[in-house]
């Protein structure tokens, strides 16, 4: 992940969730974590296909899905 | 097998994997019911220096249907983790096993159960033991105390054992996939040979076993303790499933990080079901299914393919089964068996129906009291104790399935079919052996041991 870092792709998940409303506690969980507040169990970001935006965030035993098109391909875009 | 590596990728899973699935009111204590899940089919009791034990990341539950919707409206969770006492050697033992706290042990592994009922969760216990698989009489002596010591009473009036246990299925695997060639029918089957009893595959083989007793009034939607045969309360849906977490990161250096929700990867209710019913391309989807979810299963126990290739393979055996075949007309015996429950009206006294909802479940009247002398037959053959009514360890399964595929059971809904004379011959060839059971919980029979199992080839 060389354009992208874990922390902009934290931050951008937090706010694309919270613009559209669905921020889950996850989301909260993840910027806690981003800020010490919380641990540092690790969170698996999957995006199935860039195009539908759709990012799936796993985090212990729970699963967010956001749905960002710009996100999900700036992902993609880093990834290759 | 019953659903021993029944589907292409949970072959390819095996601490995944279910093998068997048994519910049954307890013989010994019959106000309460014994549930077993197996997993992890084929153990060879050879199995060092890695012997056989649940996954750690696997969860394993057996789910409860008590209102006949097909979902569960209890299930019972089991979390394993395994516990490494010395990182300096490469045996499992490094002396004989005394205890379950033996100092000699070096890999042990302990477990939780979680009631969760309505979204409300309530640990019944944690830190459980397993007992250690059964070696030889160098490492586990004693190895009945040991398993016996690893049964836990837990809250709520439960009881638990978990751990190797032995295969309790029997079947003639070798005959049955080449081609069908059932050695008690071989004088008229494909290869014409002199008909033979059956060779049981999973013969010395060992699983890993799941075993909970739990009273029938923690059971029942009304927690009642059902009297009634007739009452719809008195019947309950079983399967048992395991899940996975839905990523899996390998690190590169052995580790493995897991997130996500647990999604499921294996289901049983009925034995035999997604072994020989369901079509190999969608075993998989089945297995990640639920069965409230099982109505788009339903053309294939209607229309079963085993019905077609029994007359293809004994031709002119089976002339009343053909023309059933040939007649499009659905198997609703099947259907009543595998998805509903045989509704009042069709077996005197009798009625494990579970409504309109199509689901494979195990679905046992627990107001049927335990046999006296139990038939291995089960309902067939006038045992209401005994599979289709949930199922007991020794019921011949593949026989009593065999056989009402062969439409051993049409007559319940048609009078007028005639069932062909060689149903009755139907058969694997094989019976319950006595050794594979114990009289009292967990009823699994003392695995085979490492040291005294014969391997095939010698």
């Amino acid at each position: 992940m060389s354009d992208l870092t874990r922390r902009e792709l934290v931050k951008n998940s937090a706010m694309a969730a919270a613009g559209m409303t669905v921020i889950g506690a996850i989301a909260a969980d993840v910027a806690n974590a981003d800020t010490g507040a919380a641990g540092s169990d690790p969170v698996v970001a999957y995006v199935s296909n860039p195009n539908t935006g759709e990012i799936s965030l796993m985090h212990g035993e729970r699963e967010v899905k956001l749905h960002d098109r710009k996100l999900a391909r700036d992902i993609a875009r880093a990834a290759r | 097998m019953s659903s021993h590596r029944e589907a292409p990728s949970i072959s390819k899973d095996p601490v995944a994997d279910s093998t068997d699935l048994y519910a049954f009111v307890s013989p010994d204590d019959p106000n309460t019911v014994t549930i077993i899940a197996n997993y992890l089919p084929g153990e060879a009791p050879f199995g060092g220096p890695n012997f056989y034990e649940f996954g750690d990341d696997v969860r394993y539950s057996i789910n409860i249907d008590n209102d006949a919707d097909g979902k569960p409206e209890i299930v019972y969770e089991f979390d394993f983790r395994t516990e490494v006492s010395n990182n300096a050697t490469f045996l499992y033992n490094i002396g004989p096993i005394t205890s379950l706290s033996s100092s000699a042990w070096i890999r042990k592994q302990f477990y939780s159960v979680t009631r969760v009922e309505n979204g409300k969760r309530t640990l019944l216990g944690r830190d459980l033991a397993c007992p250690p698989c059964n070696i030889g009489p160098g490492s586990t002596s004693n190895y009945a105390s040991l398993a016996s010591a690893a049964i836990h009473g837990l809250g709520g009036g439960h009881t638990v054992f978990a751990g190797q246990r032995l295969d309790p299925f029997y079947v003639d695997l070798g005959s049955i996939f080449d081609l069908g060639d059932l050695r008690p029918l071989n004088n008229v089957g494909p290869l014409k040979l002199a008909a033979t009893h059956g060779l049981d595959s999973l013969s010395q083989m060992n699983v890993q076993s799941i075993a909970l007793k739990v009273p029938k009034t923690a059971l029942t939607k009304n927690r009642s303790n059902p009297s009634d045969v007739s009452k719809a309360t008195s019947v309950i849906g079983v399967w048992t499933s395991a899940s996975r977490q839905k990523s899996v990161i390998h690190a590169g250096n052995g580790s493995t990080t897991r997130t996500g929700p647990y999604v499921q990867v294996s289901r049983m209710g009925n034995p035999l079901v997604n072994e020989a019913v369901i079509p190999m391309a969608l075993k998989d989807g089945w297995n990640a299914d639920v069965p409230a979810g099982d109505a788009q299963y339903a053309k294939f126990v209607a229309h079963p393919e085993l019905q077609s290739l029994l007359n293809v393979l004994y031709k002119g055996a089976f002339p009343n089964l053909a023309a059933l075949a040939s007649s499009g007309k659905p198997r609703a015996d099947l259907e009543a068996v595998l998805l509903t429950g045989l509704p009042s009206g069709i077996v005197p006294g009798f009625q494990n129906n579970t409504g309109k909802t199509l689901a494979d479940q195990l679905r046992l009247n627990m107001a049927v009291p335990p046999a006296k002398n139990p038939n291995a037959g089960g309902l067939a053959f006038g045992d209401a104790a005994g599979y289709p009514n949930g199922r007991r360890p020794a019921d011949d399964v593949v026989t009593i399935v065999l056989r009402a595929v062969a439409g051993l059971l049409y007559p319940l809904i048609d009078k007028s079919y005639k069932v062909d004379a060689a149903v009755s011959l139907v058969s694997d060839g094989l019976g319950p052996q006595d050794s594979s059971y114990l009289p009292s919980f967990p009823y699994l029979g003392t695995p085979a041991s490492g040291y005294d199992t014969q391997p095939l080839a010698a």
